[in-house]
């Protein structure tokens, strides 16, 4: 059995969203969020590549990882650090 | 057998549905709190320019003679067994729903915001706080303004810079520019969150003086300092703070729960405008979750989609916008996309101003569909779609 703990993962998906969709959807869920948690984005408007960069620059929350899939979804995996 | 239709909600959407339901084929019902109509876009006027254009109608009058309007409050909505109920008692049944509910502003969840709002005014709610916000504004002799939205999701989202650029378009016309700084604050990472018309938006914010405070998501406001800390750990003190509140959803409760998203606005269907995981209920304008901005135009083309749909010939609606954009001094511009066919910039003009202006006129007539012959012309003219109006906004202005 795993033991180990996982952060708290909230999925905010903003596929089909144009901009600034993605970059709202993202923001309304770090306010919500709490130090600890993990906060995966999926969009498909390629604006949320720069945006959350510069959004995470912004509020020092580090993208833990940036990919585009195969299918068009750009996934944003951040973890929340400052709040 | 007539259809029994139940609209909830009389704003733009919902009057506008009601009313284009024939009264052969529907037994139409409108259930809203109001005995009145808004016309909301007016409060920036009444705000900032002190107008006095009555903004608002009684909502009998705007009906059909043939819509049954019930004056109460939503309570519970059971999509399961399609029972409305409300405050005052009555349990409606229908055979479709339309969910028109708009959105409203909630200062709750912001510390401070609540005082500072009762205080200053704000443009986005009542008639009375927008002549609220004129008097604050009248009574300013210099000093720093700092206005903006409190948090990502805005009703109107021109609404804002507009704001913005009608104080400074009053400091200077009384001569209060010099002695006043103005500050404008949004949560996005540039002014107009649209990238292609923040091109046209943000060389006018720099020509006029005005500062802006990118990535500010206000997270409390200290009411006697009328000092604003975001979430991100800045600070902008002031010395009259023009705030847009949050906006929810209404306070409705359903059945299925899972139908509102966290800020309560409904899931919907971006196309059919149905009611996710429903096949009887439809949503329309500020009141759902379309990844599209809220807006008037949205809310009326969004009911033209619905009533084809119950009128036996679905369709779908392709997120289109076209939100009227005052640059102040007489200019004007248009926001308009597509879920297909992103927002271009649209160069400002005296004649868009004009046009803006116009519209508001032709508003109550709009509502009982008179216009829509004029309207769909007009719209399928515009369509940013269409490769003669991209050609027409001319060049983009960053190249």
């Amino acid at each position: 059995m795993d033991t180990t703990t996982q952060p708290p993962r909230t999925l905010v998906d903003s596929r089909g969203s144009s901009c600034p969709g993605p970059i709202t959807d993202l923001s309304m869920a770090y306010r919500r969020s709490t130090v600890g948690d993990v906060i995966e984005l999926w969009a498909t408007d390629p604006g949320v590549k720069s945006d959350a960069r510069a959004w995470s620059q912004k509020t020092g929350n580090p993208i833990l990882s940036l990919d585009e899939r195969a299918d068009g979804t750009i996934v944003v995996i951040i973890e929340i650090k400052r709040r | 057998m007539r259809q029994r239709i139940v609209v909830l909600g009389g704003g733009t959407g919902g009057t506008m549905l009601a009313n284009s339901l024939d009264r052969r084929r529907f037994e139409t019902t409108l259930v809203t709190a109001s005995t009145t109509h808004l016309f909301q876009p007016g409060l920036l006027y009444v705000a900032f320019k002190n107008a006095g254009t009555p903004l608002v109608r009684d909502e009998r009058g705007l009906l059909a003679r043939h819509v049954h309007l019930v004056h109460d409050t939503v309570t519970s909505v059971d999509l399961t067994h399609q029972l409305v109920e409300t405050a005052g008692g009555s349990r409606l049944a229908y055979d479709r729903l339309v969910v028109a509910t708009g959105i409203q502003t909630d200062p709750s969840g912001i510390p401070g915001l609540a005082d500072v709002v009762g205080r200053v005014g704000d443009y986005h709610s009542t008639v009375s706080q927008a002549r609220l916000l004129w008097q604050s504004l009248d009574r300013f002799r210099g000093g720093t303004i700092a206005l903006g939205q409190t948090t990502p999701i805005c009703k109107c989202p021109p609404s804002p810079i507009e704001g913005i650029l009608l104080a400074d378009e009053l400091l200077r016309r009384r001569g209060l520019r010099e002695r006043s700084r103005l500050v404008f604050f949004t949560p996005y990472p540039r002014p107009y969150p649209a990238e292609p018309m923040n091109h046209v938006v943000e060389p006018i914010l720099k020509e006029r003086g005005i500062e802006v405070a990118t990535f500010f998501d206000v997270d409390r406001i200290d009411p006697e300092s009328f000092t604003l800390t975001s979430i991100e750990g800045d600070v902008i003190e002031c010395d009259l703070p023009i705030l847009v509140p949050p906006f929810t959803g209404a306070p409705i409760a359903y059945e299925p729960a899972g139908v509102l998203d966290e800020s309560r606005f409904v899931r919907t269907d971006p196309r059919t405008l149905r009611v996710r995981g429903t096949g009887t209920a439809f949503a329309i304008g500020d009141a759902t979750s379309l990844p599209t901005s809220k807006s008037g135009v949205g809310a009326h083309l969004e009911a033209q989609v619905v009533a084809r749909t119950l009128r036996g010939s679905p369709a779908t609606f392709a997120g289109r916008t076209h939100c009227p954009f005052d640059l102040a001094h007489g200019r004007g511009t248009f926001v308009a996309g597509t879920y297909d066919a992103p927002v271009v910039p649209s160069p400002p003009s005296r004649l868009k101003h004009v046009m803006k202006a116009t519209f508001a006129r032709l508003y109550w007539l709009s509502l009982r569909g008179t216009l829509d012959p004029a309207l769909d012309l007009y719209f399928r003219l515009t369509d940013p779609a269409r490769p003669r109006w991209r050609g027409l906004r001319g060049p983009h202005p960053g190249t």
